[in-house]
């Protein structure tokens, strides 16, 4: 079968290419370890949720860099022209390329996989088989996308330019480096076209909040399409030579390849906002993996519920509240008492105010903090969870050491919703902090707001240790 | 390994009997000489835009034997071997290749054709065996790989890869490639180009096996002496046209150019005086000696001598020299060939 062959050769070829084995196996790895290690401070959950923007930039990188590159590379060096006089097509061509293509994703995502598992304990929230199809239909979807501009490029440099053009965009704009939900609501829009979007939210829904695959139908559908289209593309415009050039009219047609993004992205803006959606997969970081019940939590893990606060004087004593005034920022917050509070109680907090960001300063910030004492028995305790709601912006909440440590220090990022939802921070040394001897001094619980410039209002409630 | 150019039998999928008794019919047209043609073309035309590449040219190559193109680049050779290869799509004029239409009928071709391009180029990771094993896998019909190793002595080299392999070696890998499907048309474009003379003698010699094994070659060439060491028929093109064609000793005998005679003699003699001599067509002065195109050429020398004698002078130098595919080349277009 010389679509096998060719695949199984062509994977040979990587195999034997120092620099194509680097960007194949190690710098996903590379990737991996950096959001991992540095932006989600080994949190297991975090991991979970970044792991898709991992897999969804190894995918990109080898299809823009990988196989379409490869294809352009073939062409112009003119290896194409010995298989055009054996009784072969450019289907044949195009297949094993697509071919080998997967089957060298396959082992390189099976390699982030076990480093996740094994050296961040990431949580497996997901089937294998539901990992797999994502994979694949990820593969394939920007496979197309490598393919049409391989087909569409006249030569490597133009190929390269097209490349950036996409590769930036979608890096930058799509939550593959930087969460949706910290970027500003018109880029949250913009993103909807971009079908990186929806492989990062498909994985980030089913890996980090173990949502069933179909709930991303859609998504896998439009990726789907993608895939197919970039193939037709490729298939029509094929070339075996670099001598052989393409109309401008034939590029237009490949704008007929955005065409179902475009229908995506409108539908998404219009009709099904998936912000929240988004949103509640990037709060899922805070979330433990799995919790078991615990029978420490309750009363007596309390730290703050705000119902023994009589009047907004005492609440200040206990809470206090800075903003970004000493970086030249404009920005306003207060707390104040709010009845009721979450489930009927008596008594929440509301940090509320508006963010100005200051010429030094471009993200407005503002926080709230209080003391807060480690309890001497920490056995079986897990972290700090609390009752949030408020309007949708990125909120972060820290535990900040009284002196410096060595260790990472527990902080999470979440967006509330219009109800009061469960927000939890893990903090991995709470089982025995004796042992660390950090339980020392008090603590600092610090809940704080930053972003564009806008009003802001967060309810919290229930703050203790689980 | 004798080529075979028959009826060839219709599988059952695609089974169009008027087409494959056409097929055969072609396949068994009978040239004059009692071979029969496994190549036809007629009234080739091909522009490039407003360049005519091909201006309508006819050949037929004959089963069993070397055919050539000589000509300069630019000439068409390119364009016509890669239409009979089914590769390019002519403006007008029709081929046929072992019964088959390039054209419409590429994929069952290509089985039976091996074409080696004007430059084989594989990814530089490829391993000399590991590129046979692949291209041989294409086919219906594969030859042995390891024959092919050793007939193109590729043997110690098989393990090589295609960056390493030295321009000899990357030409003979070409020619091996070309035969992976033992194919009873081979094409081969301009296939010692940019070697060096002992490597393109290397590849003579493999070449003139091909004759011993009665496959049917057709080579282009822009090297005269190529054509007439290996070629059993040359066709000769220019700008597109084809000036002449014929066995190579057949197109040098019909030149009018006759044999070359280069002569130093004791006196100085005018040229215009030489060329009344019996048998000479051209005389011209260089360097003090004196060329002569005579034919034919005893009688001239004959002559020559006479008339020395008769002029009390003295013939100090005599060279023979017999006409070449060049100087037909030169008669025909006018031009020499740029090598």
């Amino acid at each position: 079968m010389p679509t096998l062959r060719i695949a199984l050769l062509n994977i040979r070829l990587v195999m034997r290419t120092k620099v194509a084995l680097f960007f194949t196996f190690i710098f996903p790895l590379v990737f991996l370890f950096v959001y991992a290690g540095l932006f989600a401070r080994g949190n297991p959950n975090v991991v979970a949720y970044m792991f898709g923007p991992v897999v969804t930039l190894t995918i990109m990188g080898s299809s823009f860099w990988g196989l379409g590159r490869q294809s352009v590379t073939q062409r112009e060096q003119g290896s194409l022209r010995r298989y055009r006089v054996a009784p072969i097509g450019p289907r044949t061509i195009l297949m094993s390329t697509l071919l080998a293509n997967y089957l060298l994703e396959l082992p390189t995502i099976s390699l982030l996989l076990l480093t996740a598992l094994v050296f961040f304990h990431m949580p497996m929230k997901i089937g294998w088989g539901a990992l797999l199809v994502l994979v694949t239909v990820g593969t394939f979807a920007f496979a197309g996308f490598g393919l049409t501009i391989a087909s569409v490029a006249n030569t490597m440099q133009e190929a390269q330019i097209y490349n950036n053009l996409v590769w930036v965009t979608l890096l930058f704009l799509s939550g593959v480096t930087l969460p949706l939900p910290m970027l500003p609501r018109w880029i949250q829009r913009l993103a909807m076209f971009f079908p990186s979007t929806y492989l990062v939210s498909a994985f980030q829904g089913v890996m980090a909040q173990a949502e069933p695959l179909l709930d991303h139908g859609l998504e896998i559908l439009v990726l789907i399409t993608s895939g197919i289209f970039g193939l037709l593309f490729a298939m029509k415009l094929f070339r075996w030579e670099k001598g052989e050039r393409i109309s401008t009219r034939a590029k237009l047609w490949s704008g007929v390849f955005v065409l179902p993004f475009l229908a995506m992205g409108l539908w998404m803006n219009t009709r099904a906002d998936p912000t929240a959606m988004w949103a509640r997969s990037y709060n899922v970081m805070g979330q433990i993996s799995a919790p078991a019940p615990n029978p420490q939590a309750g009363k007596s893990n309390l730290i703050e519920n705000f119902d023994g606060i009589q009047a907004s004087e005492e609440l200040l004593r206990r809470w206090q509240v800075s903003a970004d005034s000493d970086v030249s920022g404009h920005s306003i917050g207060e707390i104040s008492l709010l009845t009721p509070g979450a489930g009927g109680t008596r008594h929440a907090m509301r940090l509320q105010g508006h963010l100005a960001p200051g010429p030094k300063n471009p993200q407005g910030y503002v926080s709230a903090r209080c003391d807060l004492r480690i309890p001497a028995n920490s056995e079986g305790l897990r972290g700090i969870e609390f009752e949030a709601r408020g309007a949708p912006r990125v909120y972060q909440v820290g535990l900040q050491p009284p002196t410096a440590v060595g260790s990472p220090i527990p902080s999470i990022s979440f967006v509330p919703g219009e109800a009061w939802q469960n927000v939890r921070l893990p903090i991995a040394w709470l089982g025995n902090p004796a042992k660390n001897g950090l339980s020392d001094g008090p603590w600092l619980l610090e809940i704080s707001v930053t972003g564009p410039p806008g009003e802001f209002s967060l309810d919290l409630d229930e703050i203790r240790f689980y | 390994m004798t080529p075979e150019c028959s009826y060839r039998q219709p599988d059952s999928q695609s089974c169009n009997l008027a087409q494959d008794v056409k097929k055969w019919l072609d396949s068994l047209m009978v040239s004059w000489e009692g071979n029969s043609v496994l190549v036809s073309v007629r009234n080739l035309r091909k522009h490039y835009g407003d360049l005519a590449a091909l201006r309508g040219i006819s050949f037929d190559i004959l089963q069993g034997e070397i055919f050539g193109l000589l000509g300069p680049n630019g000439a068409g050779k390119t364009t016509t071997i890669e239409i009979i290869e089914g590769l390019r799509q002519p403006d007008s004029g029709s081929v046929s290749v072992c019964g088959f239409d390039p054209a419409r009928e590429s994929m069952a071709l290509k089985e039976r054709i091996g074409a080696q391009l004007q430059s084989t180029v594989l990814p530089d990771k490829m391993r000399v065996d590991e590129a046979l094993h692949l291209f041989a896998s294409f086919y219906k019909r594969s030859a042995s790989v390891h024959l092919l190793l050793e007939q193109f002595g590729l043997v110690e080299k098989r393990h090589t890869f295609f960056e390493n392999l030295s321009g000899g070696q990357k030409q003979r890998l070409a020619l091996a490639l070309a035969l992976v499907n033992n194919p009873e048309l081979v094409l081969l474009d301009e296939p010692t180009v940019g070697l060096d003379p002992q490597l393109r003698r290397d590849i003579y010699s493999l070449i003139e096996h091909f004759r011993g094994e009665r496959r049917t070659v057709l080579l282009t060439t822009h090297y005269i002496e190529e054509a007439e060491r290996l070629c059993d028929r040359v066709a000769i093109m220019d700008r597109g046209r084809l000036v002449a064609l014929g066995t190579p000793r057949e197109l040098i005998a019909r030149s009018g150019h006759g044999t070359r005679l280069e002569v130093r003699l004791a006196k100085p003699v005018g040229l215009e005086r030489l060329k009344l001599i019996e048998g000479v067509i051209d005389c011209q002065e260089a360097d003090g000696a004196y060329f002569l195109h005579a034919q034919p050429a005893t009688a001239t020398i004959a002559a020559l001598v006479r008339f020395l004698l008769a002029q009390d002078n003295a013939l100090l130098d005599l060279h023979i020299a017999q006409p070449s595919l060049e100087d037909v080349f030169v008669e025909m277009t006018g031009r020499r060939m740029e090598h």
